[in-house]
């Protein structure tokens, strides 16, 4: 049996998205790589692939330019799957904000992934908040099969509501691997594209979207009754309450397997949002205490403690549970003053820490050597440069300590220009090629007839390496894209940071930052990893 | 061999360094609780695990469903280390009566690496641990990469399935590879069975 057609899966809770969206009858995924999202992408890619079936699955240049392209598969009629992370997502916020004003044909789900604690990420932020603010509809699943579920539900039920749907997940459930049985699978969806009648409501000039605008803040009350069947409120003998969602269901429900007495608290499970207020309500009035267990922000919280008369409220905000950081089985226990097991095996050596690191003979770390001694040689010793997300972060300790910035993604292009028009010089920014491309190009146009002495420096591996190696969704010659932007032949210079060209690499930077106008430089070398799949693919 | 608690998940940690293929050791433990009829639950670290940092994955299984892909502190049944200083990074998920299987090779990818024999001591302070040399082993062996089977061989005999199941599940994930190198795994395995 090939492996799409198997009926009971061992995946990951992201490949569990993946079929989902193939038993749906999905047309078109797309998506921009980001831990921990990126496998449901892939997991999706890779069936679509092997069935050869017209599905599309396309990585795109960043999160906005994938929503937007599923937003058109979705008005062509087919179903669309975006894929992104959660700071992902603020840059795809334009087209999505809007995108509930237009509605949408074929049915679109975003699947978005936080990542709590920060396993790889910049921040904690929580997407249930910017689909709030869209006010669009949630569906939070907390094992493998539900996520499963969810999302051909989340198809269904946004072709019902003619609305973009959001599965949200966080790190520990799209990270790990368990059990789904599938159902049978839907054959590709057509609904054709929208009718005369409705194309102006995918014109949003005022007139038209004033109109759809009031229909959308009309219909909150639609959204939450599509929803309310998810959420359930299960009153238990004790006037003890706990709320319940995302990996806090998963975490309370292996709790109730060791632990009688929680099984008898009253439960508010939340597998959907907007949550109706009926049930806080009704649980604030049976409840003495209430515990709120969920990811992220006290976002079920907030509600609760504003309508909570006179029961107490306990979670992030009284500092029951650290207002930062994931939620764990021990967590959970602290909170609800079980007893966690004796930690028996302590250890009297102390450990220090492995922090990641580029891989042997990466580029990044040639590259990083040479600008720090063209510094150097400057008599610049308190050198700054601008970075930017992906591998060449770690540019930032040591042994080469030579960025001192990572904001977002593609900023340093924007921070390198700004920085020298309030007359930092040289200013010297660092980007990989997939995040240039991702959202630093736009920035760079403001370097082609500028005056000051801004240097980009871009780290040209023909590939996104922190994710994975997926392949950058620009072609080969990244000198002919800039020169295209107007950037002048003799201001853009290509270096190949191997150790033999140091000296050459360090003379050459010298020059260019010594000249008070803006350059690019392009360091090009193929990724190590993506070097050693290349040769064990073609083997 | 049946120890699987009515009360609680069967957890087993894989601890070691990005790129010594936990997720691959970690994904055989859990195809074969799943074909031994345990649910099973299993969480991986991706990301800057990706850049040779420190990586562990969990596997749960239980006649029961499993929710809970994070191991509580204290609870952990087996302990597979790849690698000397990452096994003792998890010790504080480990039971009273673990059971912990070892390399004593370590990965010094850092720029002060500890002592190795103070590690070992520390690790020997478990009364059921084994400290395997997958350095020797894998060179007699004349395979790279048999030391994580040789360690999973090892482990194997605290974990309640059968060895038929344990085949069965070396030779599904290596499917698509020459049959001599699902030869050599099988081997492998059955070499750390012995130890």
């Amino acid at each position: 049996m090939k492996f799409y057609e198997e009926k009971e899966l061992l995946v990951l809770a992201d490949e569990a998205i993946s079929f989902g969206a193939i038993d749906a009858g999905v047309k078109g995924v797309f998506g921009y790589p980001g831990t921990p999202s990126t496998e449901a992408f892939e997991g999706a890619e890779k069936i679509i692939h092997a069935l050869n079936d017209g599905r599309i699955a396309h990585w795109a240049a960043n999160e906005k330019c994938a929503y937007e392209m599923a937003l058109g598969c979705s008005y062509a009629g087919g179903r669309a799957l975006v894929t992104m992370k959660h700071v992902g997502l603020n840059v795809a916020m334009d087209p999505l904000v809007n995108s509930a004003l237009t509605g949408i044909k074929g049915g679109l789900v975003l699947f978005v992934a936080d990542d709590p604690s920060m396993h790889s990420s910049q921040n904690e932020q929580d997407s249930r908040c910017l689909a709030d603010f869209a006010s669009l509809v949630t569906l939070e699943p907390s094992t493998h099969q539900e996520t499963y579920e969810f999302t051909i539900k989340a198809f269904e039920l946004s072709e019902k509501l003619r609305l973009p749907v959001f599965l949200r997940l966080t790190t520990r459930l799209a990270h790990s691997r368990g059990i789904v049985k599938r159902v049978e699978s839907l054959p590709v969806i057509n609904l054709g594209r929208p009718s005369r009648i409705e194309t102006h409501n995918w014109v949003l000039v005022p007139g038209y979207a004033r109109e759809r605008y009031n229909y959308l803040r009309q219909i909150l009350p639609v959204l939450e009754r599509a929803v309310e069947s998810y959420n359930t409120l299960t009153f238990g003998s004790n006037r003890i309450g706990v709320v319940v969602a995302g990996m806090g269901r998963a975490y309370f429900d292996q709790l109730c397997r060791q632990n009688e007495v929680v099984r008898t608290f009253t439960r508010l499970d939340v597998k959907a949002y907007p949550l109706n207020h009926e049930f806080i309500e009704k649980m604030c009035a049976f409840c003495d205490v209430i515990y709120i267990f969920e990811e992220d922000y006290p976002y079920i919280e907030d509600m609760f403690i504003a309508r909570k008369k006179s029961a107490r409220i306990h979670g992030r905000r009284d500092k029951t549970i650290p207002i930062s950081g994931e939620l764990t089985p021990a967590k959970l226990r602290k909170t609800l003053n079980i007893e966690c097991p004796e930690i028996t095996h302590k250890i009297e050596v102390e450990l220090p820490a492995r922090p990641p690191r580029l891989c042997d003979g990466c580029g990044h770390a040639d590259s990083f050597k040479a600008i720090k001694e063209a510094f150097l040689k400057m008599d610049i010793a308190d050198f700054r440069v601008f970075g930017d997300i992906g591998c060449y972060t770690l540019g930032y300790e040591k042994p080469h300590e030579c960025i001192h910035s990572t904001v977002a993604m593609g900023a340093s292009v924007g921070m390198t220009f700004g920085a020298a028009l309030a007359g930092m010089t040289p200013s010297v920014g660092v980007i990989g090629d997939s995040t240039f491309f991702h959202s630093g190009i736009n920035s760079l146009l403001s370097y082609a007839t500028a005056k000051v002495n801004a240097n980009l420096i871009i780290f040209d591996n023909g590939t996104t390496g922190m994710t994975g190696q997926q392949r950058t969704i620009f072609g080969n010659d990244i000198v002919k894209a800039i020169e295209g932007l107007g950037i002048p032949k003799e201001q853009i210079h290509s270096m190949i940071p191997l150790p033999k060209y140091h000296d050459e690499n360090v003379k050459k930077l010298m020059e260019v930052f010594k000249a008070e106008r803006p350059d690019v430089i392009i360091f090009k070398r193929e990724c190590v990893q993506a070097a050693k799949n290349r040769r064990s693919a073609t083997k | 061999m049946d120890n699987v608690n009515i009360s609680k998940p069967f957890s087993v940690i894989i601890a070691g360094v990005g790129g010594q293929g936990i997720v691959t050791l970690s994904q055989l433990v859990m195809s074969a609780a799943w074909k031994s009829g345990y649910y099973a639950i299993q969480s991986e670290v991706h990301g800057m695990s990706q850049r040779g940092g420190s990586v562990n994955a969990q596997i749960l299984f239980d006649k029961f469903p499993v929710t809970s892909p994070t191991v509580l502190e204290g609870t952990a049944k087996l302990l597979i280390g790849m690698e000397p200083l990452e096994s003792l990074r998890y010790f504080n998920l480990l039971e009273k009566n673990v059971s912990v299987i070892c390399s004593s090779s370590p990965v010094r990818n850092m720029p002060i690496y500890p002592n190795v024999d103070r590690l070992l001591a520390e690790i020997k302070k478990i009364e059921d641990s084994l400290i395997v040399d997958t350095d020797k082993i894998s060179e007699e062996l004349g395979s790279k990469g048999a030391g994580n089977i040789v360690l999973l061989g090892a482990a194997s005999k605290k974990l309640p399935f059968t060895n038929e199941i344990w085949y069965q599940t070396i030779k599904e994930r290596f499917a698509s590879k020459e049959q001599s190198i699902i030869d050599k795994n099988i081997e492998a395995f059955n070499y750390g069975r012995k130890l």
